[in-house]
């Protein structure tokens, strides 16, 4: 008679859960089958009266039945949390293609890029980084750099005079002789910054534009050394093996000094309206330490000597960026400097 | 400078190297070359002709005109010059044929013009000397490139390169004269240091005329305008061997004297190009004992100039001081081909050479021309350079490779320095006077000489042994980068502006112009202060760009300028079409990036300044810059933020190296209390009266709620806890119940 009962209870049960839809039915069958006032304790009570045989038959059969509906029941729990978060989840349904809020980054000025990025390759090879004044003295800007007081560099037409005497750097040179003063030879330095020339603006003249003036000073020093130097750099700041050649320069504070050219990157050397047709691009003048510039400075030129060369950033900025025009540089349209 | 192929030729003994090849080598040892360009290609196919019959054709403009050719035989031209007549020898040029007035011309007879001989088109080419003329090839040299050699402003200097790049012999045009008469004219100079030398020729029976055609078409090929056979000469010497040279109408000097002085205050001169020109004593003139005559070495007077009259003339050649010439035609904003050669500094040994070529060649152009009497030359010969000594193991050390003794003599002499051994392995090299005036001094002179000539090709690239050390580095420049890709990362994007502003910009932004360092020659009127601030720029950035855009966010690292020093400075703008309240607290977040723990304090408005949007930035008793808005008349449409840091400050500000702190092993209690405070009550003034007791971990301001009678209610989060026990709820009580009472007690109302 038990056996029946017992069997029914099963049947009933699984009826029940097959119908339940929410975790709520699911345990009110558990409660109803296995809670402790449920069907299951009921007949237990009835376990009692049987004989000791039957007893053990039915009590395996209990187990068994309570094993297998925890079981199902756990099944069924698991189905509908998993529906139910599988739901809540589909409701959270977000666009990721959708633009983020907030400012969207800025950009370095061109000249900024091209000039760190200089920066770096110099203290790789163990430069220090300088900085000189913008307001310079004549002595600095003319005299410690062996430009005679009748040098046409000296020109009202080139030179932007202050009403106190002092000017405004027509190079970043003046940097060579602060340094050496400052820090004395052995020395490798670079000094970046802003120049001024007093000259008319036009897309390719500016009064206001920015150089690399670089400068080694050691024993024995040599135009050797300073071909693979520059050499070297070019071909890091190009991104490709370059081309130089040395031809003479004039320069005051350089002897010998040099114009630096490379072969056209643009057409290999062939000839192109770039390189008006030579196969060469002027890029830097550069040559060995003057020694009155030694002198200035307090170093002995018999015993130290070195190199030094000027780069234009602006110039490379537009090399690099096939920039036209030079005004756009300090133009602050942000149309054109959101572009790097 | 200009240099006609055919002319270094002359100069240079075997010179076959072609011009472009010639001008590929002159610029990599000498002076770079900017172009070669063809002239007188026309005379390529020119033929002398003789014109034999000339027949009138109906207009009367236009005659049938028969000619005997050199190279084309007999021809038949139409020519409208009025001197084409019989007998005329002239040059015919065969273009083709075309009929004209119904008759067939084939050919024509050319004027010096069309040959690119001389601007002269008025009509054909009257020949009465042989026809030799040739196309030509001009190589044009950079002149910023020979500033430092007077010697290459004339082709003798650079066939002297060019015979020393290619290994061949230099000719001398010049030829040494005797001119020893007793000098016809006495000549005095006042101050030698300002001429060295002064030397002159008196001629007579000269004749006044056109040069001949080779004489017109080298001075044409290279850009002098040809004038008459006087003047031309002395052009001609000028840029074949540097020396400017004057022709003076013997006639119109006055006294038989020629004085070199300085200019008296209020004299004046009539020059050459019909200016009249107000003179001062800094200006050297060459006088007579009545006045002054020329400008010296940079133009002549009108009054003493040669005309077609002229029977005598006076031949100067003189050396100048250089920087005397250059002050003058540069305050007399007057450079001449005379001046500009001067201004190079040229060799005072020049002068007679060039009376000696010019002789020469006047006799050609002016036949029947007589010298008078000798030279008259003052001059006081500066002294000779000693010789430089040239120790060719530091020649070979500098250049970075060896150069044979023998290389190194050669190369010298070719550029006729002298060289002697004077010890093993020791040049004693003596310097050119042409190359002594400037150029050459030192040994690192005659280094440039050397290396130039073995080709700097020629040196094998090697990389330095330098020790391997860490350079010195650059904190404030590594900090300025560290601020900008901050910046940048944060939306704002570079901008650089110039460093120089306005009188009226400057008083916008309540700067007195007077603290402002002045431009004394500034490009613009506007132009004509070093800012002081970045804040004009930006200003002018903010408007720019607003044309264009709705929204945008800009920086600038840069250096204002003030009397006593420069000081670099951040400045940053958020331009946005809304409150202006965003921008402004975005900005301040900007700045507690950069500098973290910054405070700001609401301060008086300038002018340019919102009233009620201007703050001091600080950190602990430090002002470092300001925060503010634009004032909004200042601005169109929109709201401009703006932020301005001192760099300096803010670097040296910035966090040391940090001690650890252990990380706290007890959990923390937090809780809130909203106070209220007066209208405008400052946020940053009720969270400074909170009492600080040890377990006081933050205070953190949650929002706050304005009443309709303006008084704030301002909510914080309050967190507690202790390092070393959890705090019981009784110890927070306690701590709350204090800050309570301390708040209260401070003046302000609190919401519990
Ligand atoms: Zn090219």
């Amino acid at each position: 008679m038990l056996d029946g009962l017992i069997s029914q209870l099963y049947a009933n049960a699984l009826d029940q859960l097959a119908s339940a839809e929410t975790l709520d039915q699911v345990e009110a069958v558990r409660v109803e089958a296995l809670g402790r006032k449920g069907k299951l304790a009921e007949i237990s009570k009835e376990f009692g009266k049987l004989a000791p045989e039957e007893r053990a038959r039915i009590g395996k059969l209990l187990n068994t039945v309570k094993a297998e509906l925890e079981s199902k029941i756990e099944t069924r729990k698991a189905s509908l949390e998993a529906a139910a978060l599988d739901a809540r989840l589909d409701a959270e349904w977000v666009d990721l293609t959708t633009p983020a809020p907030g400012p969207r980054p800025g950009s370095l000025h061109p000249v900024t890029q091209v000039q760190q990025e200089v920066e770096d390759l110099f203290v790789s090879m163990g430069f220090t980084v300088l900085d000189g004044p913008e307001v310079e003295t004549e002595y600095y800007n003319f005299d410690a750099l062996n430009i005679p007081a009748d040098h046409p560099a000296r020109d009202m037409q080139d030179t932007f005079w202050l009403e106190d005497r002092r000017l405004l750097r027509t190079h970043t040179s003046p940097v060579q002789v602060r340094g050496l003063e400052k820090l004395g030879p052995p020395l490798k330095m670079i000094a970046p910054g802003r120049v001024f020339r007093n000259e008319e603006v036009d897309p390719s003249h500016e009064h206001t534009f920015y150089q690399l003036e670089g400068m080694m000073v050691d024993h024995d020093v040599s135009v050797a050394h300073m071909i693979y130097f520059m050499k070297t750099l070019l071909s890091a700041i190009f991104h490709r093996e370059v081309t130089v050649r040395l031809r003479p320069g004039f320069f005051p504070f350089v002897e010998p000094g040099f114009e630096l050219d490379i072969r056209c990157l643009i057409c290999n050397g062939e000839g192109c309206p770039v390189c008006k047709q030579s196969g060469w691009v002027e890029l830097m003048p550069c040559g060995l330490v003057h020694p009155a510039v030694l002198r200035y400075c307090g170093a002995d030129p018999e015993v130290w000597n070195g190199f030094a060369f000027g780069l234009g950033l602006t110039r490379l900025a537009m090399m690099r960026y096939g920039i036209d025009d030079i005004r756009l540089f300090s133009s602050g349209d942000l149309r054109f400097l959101t572009q790097f | 400078m200009k240099f006609s192929y055919n002319w270094l030729r002359e100069l240079v003994d075997g010179l076959e190297t072609p011009p472009k090849d010639l001008a590929r080598l002159i610029t990599i040892k000498t002076a770079e070359c900017e172009g070669v360009e063809r002239v007188g290609a026309a005379l390529e196919s020119a033929s002398e002709a003789r014109i034999v019959s000339v027949e009138a054709l109906g207009s009367g403009h236009n005659r049938k005109t028969v000619v005997e050719t050199a190279k084309y035989g007999t021809r038949t031209v139409v020519c409208g010059a009025p001197n084409c007549r019989p007998g005329v020898r002239s040059i015919y040029l065969p273009v083709g044929r075309k009929t004209i007035e119904g008759i067939e011309s084939d050919g024509m007879l050319a004027s010096a013009a069309e040959l690119g001989i001389s601007r002269d088109h008025t009509g054909i080419v009257e020949l009465d000397e042989p026809f030799a003329l040739a196309p030509d090839h001009i190589i044009e040299v950079d002149n910023k490139s020979l500033t430092h050699r007077p010697d290459l402003w004339g082709h003798y200097g650079m066939a002297r390169e060019v015979a020393a790049i290619l290994g061949k012999t230099l000719r001398d045009p010049v030829k040494a004269r005797a001119l020893g008469g007793a000098p016809p004219l006495r000549v005095t100079i006042e101050d030698y240091a300002l001429c060295p030398r002064y030397s002159a020729l008196l001629f007579e029976n000269v004749t006044i005329r056109p040069s001949p055609l080779w004489l017109q078409y080298r001075l044409e090929a290279i850009g002098l305008n040809p004038i008459s056979n006087i003047v031309d000469v002395t052009n001609y010497v000028m840029a074949e061997i540097t020396q400017p040279m004057h022709a003076f109408d013997a006639d119109k000097l006055r006294g038989g004297e020629i004085i070199v002085r300085l200019a008296r205050e209020g004299e004046q001169l009539n020059a050459l190009n019909g200016e009249r020109y107000n003179l001062d004593p800094s200006n050297l003139v060459i006088a007579d004992p009545v006045g002054a005559v020329a400008l010296a070495g940079v133009i002549g007077g009108a009054e003493s100039a040669i005309s077609d009259t002229t029977t005598r003339i006076v031949l100067e050649s003189a050396n100048f001081n250089a920087s005397s010439i250059r002050k003058t035609s540069s305050r007399m904003r007057l450079r001449t081909d005379a001046s500009m050669r001067f201004e190079k500094a040229q060799d005072p040994v020049n002068t007679v050479r060039g009376l000696e070529r010019a002789l020469e060649l006047l006799e050609e152009v002016s036949p029947g021309i007589r010298l008078v009497g000798g030279l008259a030359d003052a001059f006081r010969p500066p002294p000779a350079p000693a010789p430089i000594e040239l120790p060719l193991d530091w020649l070979d050390r500098k250049l970075g490779r060896a150069v044979p003794a023998a290389d190194v003599r050669r190369i010298l002499e070719s550029l006729q320095f002298r060289v002697e051994a004077t010890a093993p392995r020791i040049f004693s090299v003596s310097v050119p006077s042409w190359r002594a005036t400037k150029d050459i001094s030192i040994k690192d002179d005659l280094l440039e000489e050397v290396g130039r000539m073995v080709g700097y090709d020629s040196i094998t690239p090697v990389a330095p042994l330098a020790p391997a050390k860490v350079p010195p580095g650059n904190p404030e420049r590594a900090f300025h980068h560290h601020v900008r890709e901050m910046a940048a990362a944060q939306g704002f994007t570079e901008v650089y502006n110039y460093s120089f502003v306005s009188e009226e910009m400057a008083a916008a932004f309540e700067l007195d112009p007077a603290m402002h360092i002045r431009v004394a020659n500034p490009i613009a009127r506007d132009q004509g202060l070093l800012r002081a601030s970045l804040l004009p720029g930006i200003w002018k950035n903010v408007g720019d760009n607003a044309r264009h855009l709705d929204s945008f966010r800009l920086f600038e690292i840069g250096r204002e300028i003030h009397k006593d020093g420069e000081a670099p400075h951040f400045a940053a703008a958020i331009y946005a079409k809304d409150n202006g309240v965003p921008g402004l607290l975005e900005l301040k977040r900007l700045a507690e990036c950069l500098l973290p723990g910054v405070t700001v304090r609401p301060a008086q408005a300038q002018g340019y300044e919102h009233p009620q949007r201007a703050a001091d930035v600080h950190h602990g008793g430090t002002r470092i810059g300001r925060l503010f808005e634009f004032h909004p008349r200042m601005v169109e449409a929109g709201r401009a933020a703006v932020l301005d840091l001192d760099l300096i400050l803010v670097e040296k500000l910035q966090r040391g190296t940090v001690r650890y702190q252990p990380v706290r092993r007890f959990p923390t209690s937090a809780f809130d209390l909203s106070i209220v405070a007066p209208k405008r009550a400052l946020i940053g003034e009720v969270h400074a009266a909170f009492p600080r007791p040890p377990e006081l971990l933050s205070i953190e301001f949650l929002r706050e709620f304005t009443f309709s009678d303006r008084r704030r209610s301002l909510s914080y989060r309050i967190t507690l806890g202790a390092s070393d026990h959890t705090l019981s709820s009784d110890e927070v009580a306690a701590i709350r119940m204090a800050i309570i009472d301390a708040m209260r007690s401070a003046g302000y109302e609190l919401k519990l």
